[in-house]
């Protein structure tokens, strides 16, 4: 009869138990992934709602800073982490847009969730010469709706949000700048007051419009 | 008591195992999670050098543990290990609490807070029981076994791996800003 070492029958069902957990976790997310389009929050804030003020720690800084939107400078808010590949891609995009002529007057600002030291582990982070801030207030945070990265969110000089989408290409990123730059449709169309209508962007640089039901962001 | 010992030794084993291949899996997380502890100046090469090795070692550590259960000094190196994580827990909750400790890579989201340190007292408590000694005879492996239990020590960290990277890809799309 073969004698099986204790240690060896053990190990054995400790390894079973570590496979085990890994199917179980892997179903989990399969399941997740699966049902992630009925449940999936919407990303960034509805175009033609009007942006929140954002507080924000500046890279390096430990002062705290305000992004003030309205103020009639056009801005591109990038929502990214430097553990994200994509994001890494949009910033790097943005500095060779910025570099390039295409962002001129308009405000570019990175805004990151992770500590200042994490900016270290990524190259395009710590090559960009772009405004990195840490956001410092949850509640105008929450407005932005950043719930994945990485995020663009193009604001106009009257502080309406043009677009918002998850972006990494360089023709994106132009829209987006376009689409920044583009005059309020309320305040160049004649007549009577109008419902507001939303804008998004294609990737070709045209605007398409949509309804859009809330007026402020910060109202809610 | 043997089987108390021996339990824990397997167990801590396999749980090295899966660490190691999870962290492996997110480099660039777990790299992160590394450079909350080093000075800030130090260059993204050395950190990412830094958090390879500790991965590896927690690889290697758990195959030759699972492996060679006869071998003493490595009952004292998983505990050296287990020490060390309730040093880094402890510093953790202290420095940078409820950061994410990336100690499982992308299969979890555990952070450094009260819980991370008590789960480390655990493992520590669990390496102390495996380095006591049991019955040579319940530790005796031939060779065949021994490359069996290596072979099956390899199946679990590339498939802690490639769970952690199936799971980093799914989150990367999805990653909670306001969470």
């Amino acid at each position: 009869m073969i004698r099986v070492p204790l240690y060896l029958a053990v190990a054995q069902w400790a390894l079973l138990l570590a496979l085990g957990v890994l199917v179980v976790l892997m179903y989990r997310q399969l399941g997740r992934v699966l049902s992630r389009d009925a449940k999936r929050p919407q990303l960034g804030p509805a175009a033609g709602s009007r942006a929140v003020t954002l507080p924000y720690t500046r890279a390096g800084d430990d002062h705290e800073h305000y992004f003030v939107p309205g103020d009639g400078r056009p801005a591109l808010l990038a929502f990214v982490d430097p553990t994200c590949p994509s994001c890494e891609e949009l910033v790097t995009v943005l500095g060779t847009a910025q570099d390039a002529g295409e962002l001129s007057g308009l405000r570019v600002l990175l805004l990151v969730s992770d500590p200042p030291a994490y900016l270290d582990i990524s190259a395009a982070f710590r090559a960009t010469k772009l405004e990195i801030g840490r956001p410092s207030d949850r509640d105008a945070l929450a407005a932005y709706r950043a719930s994945g990265t990485p995020l663009l969110v193009a604001i106009d000089g009257a502080g309406l949000v043009r677009a918002a989408a998850s972006v990494i290409r360089r023709a994106e990123v132009q829209a987006f700048a376009r689409a920044c730059l583009l005059p309020d449709p309320l305040a160049v169309l004649p007549g009577p007051p109008l419902p507001r209508a939303s804008h998004a962007p294609a990737a070709d640089g045209h605007l398409h419009s949509t309804e859009h039901a809330g007026e402020s962001e910060a109202a809610r | 008591m043997d089987l108390i010992f021996l339990g824990a030794k397997a167990g801590l084993a396999v749980l090295l195992l899966v660490a190691g291949g999870a962290k492996v899996a997110d480099l660039p997380g777990f790299t992160a999670a590394v450079a909350l502890f080093a000075p800030s100046r130090l260059p993204r090469r050395l950190l990412r050098a830094a958090a390879l090795a500790l991965a590896t070692t927690e690889l290697a550590l758990g195959g030759a543990s699972l492996a060679a259960p006869s071998a003493g000094w490595l009952n004292l190196a998983v505990l050296a290990l287990g020490c060390g994580f309730v040093a880094v827990s402890g510093a953790g909750y202290a420095l940078h609490r409820d950061r994410s400790c990336r100690c499982f890579g992308a299969l979890s989201q555990r952070r450094f807070d009260a819980a991370a340190i008590a789960r480390a007292v655990v493992i520590a408590a669990l390496a102390v029981l495996a380095a006591q000694p049991a019955r040579a005879a319940s530790v005796q492996l031939g060779l065949t076994a021994r490359l069996l239990l290596l072979g099956c020590a390899a199946i679990v960290s590339v498939a802690a791996y490639t769970a952690a990277r199936a799971i980093a890809a799914a989150r990367d799309a999805q990653i909670g800003w306001s969470s």
